[in-house]
């Protein structure tokens, strides 16, 4: 401090910052330490990047939707399945989060969508400056300039990104039932700050225990609003409340530009 | 272990704070930590041991964590019960189970003490 601002000199003048609420008797000793109130959330600058990733989605009139589960879900299975049944009516992008490798961008970009990958190089989690590097690397893609429905698919955990708001308009966690009833309640924060909570992989109900009414009660009682919808790949039940799920979510988002 | 990259960005809004301040060294530095905040108080302690040896403005920095409390609010009666974050079974007052928790999420920077 005072080799900065110069207090041991002859010279001193006083255009640095002394606003702390500390008693401040003026001695400078040279070993002077001053207290600062910050009271600055670490989340605000993610979270104002995600504000402003939200509020160009709003002027393109993008629906964003942000994918989180544990690793094995189905998040990919998913959005396979989605693009082939609302490819035709529906302009669908994809920004892929990954650790390591570009395996789900290939599978994405099999479908004929516009997709990139953005691999975290260990990071747990995607974040909002991430999203809109992204964003504007898939917009250069082929058919990424006209895109109605953009969904993000987020690192395989059901811990770390729900901390990050990215700007989306909608969360998505999913949980297969071979991973077991109780992730609502052994992972809430997931379960709290998302609008739709989907069941993957019933067709595998009668091999696991795992009580949908049971899973569902927990995380409602989580969160009240939470919409929660089931689904097979594999036998395609439950997959039509989804896509309508969608349907409408991109023709409200059409209506209101 | 998003724990890590959140301490990264608490050593670069703190580098920013000491050159605002005209401060070569941090001495203390008081962080809230949210129970619902998803940040496990002992890997944001361990992050911040490890990256802290390597940044000169912080490698002697003392780290003070304050933990808020948590309102639970009930969707039925109102009825209000402050928790260190665990969710009550049901509402004490009316025996409602929908109990809408306030504040305790977030991850605050609180104050610091710098030379």
């Amino acid at each position: 401090m005072c080799d900065a601002c110069g207090c041991n000199t002859h010279t001193h003048n006083h255009d640095h910052h002394h606003d702390h609420d500390h008693e401040h008797g003026h001695t400078h000793r040279h070993e002077e330490s001053v207290i600062i109130d910050i009271n600055r959330s670490l989340f605000a600058a993610n979270d104002a990047m995600a504000r402003s990733n939200r509020e160009h989605f709003d002027e393109e009139g993008i629906v964003t939707l942000n994918l989180i589960s544990s690793p094995g879900s189905g998040k990919t299975t998913l959005l396979e399945h989605t693009i082939e049944k609302l490819g035709t009516e529906i302009n669908i992008g994809v920004i892929e989060g990954d650790i390591e490798t570009d395996r789900d961008a290939e599978r994405i970009r099999a479908k004929g969508v516009p997709v990139i990958q953005l691999t975290t190089g260990g990071a747990c989690h995607l974040d909002a400056s991430m999203i809109h590097r992204g964003f504007h690397r898939l917009q250069k893609e082929p058919g990424g300039d006209k895109i109605d429905l953009l969904v993000i698919e987020n690192v395989g955990n059901l811990v770390c990104p729900a901390t990050f708001d990215l700007g989306e308009h909608r969360r998505i966690v999913l949980v297969s039932v071979p991973e077991g009833p109780d992730k609502p309640a052994k992972y809430p924060k997931a379960f709290t700050s998302s609008q739709v909570f989907l069941i993957t992989k019933t067709d595998l109900l009668p091999y696991f225990d795992f009580p949908v009414p049971e899973a569902q009660r927990e995380a409602l009682e989580l969160n009240p609003e939470l919409t929660v919808m089931d689904f097979s790949a594999t036998s395609g039940e439950g997959f039509d409340t989804w896509l309508n799920y969608l349907r409408t979510l991109v023709t409200q988002a059409r209506e209101t530009i | 272990m998003h724990e890590m990259s959140l301490v990264q960005g608490l050593f670069q809004q703190l580098s920013s704070i000491a050159r605002e301040h005209q401060a070569t060294r941090i001495i203390r530095l008081t962080m809230s930590i949210g129970p619902l905040s998803g940040v496990v108080i002992d890997s944001f302690q361990f992050g911040f041991d490890i990256l802290s040896k390597e940044d000169d403005l912080v490698r002697d920095a003392r780290l003070e964590i304050v933990i808020p409390a948590v309102t639970y609010r009930c969707s039925g009666c109102g009825h209000t019960v402050e928790t260190t974050g665990a969710r009550p079974e049901q509402c004490a007052a009316c025996r409602d189970s929908l109990l809408i928790p306030e504040g305790g999420d977030d991850l605050i920077l609180q104050q610091v003490e710098m030379e």
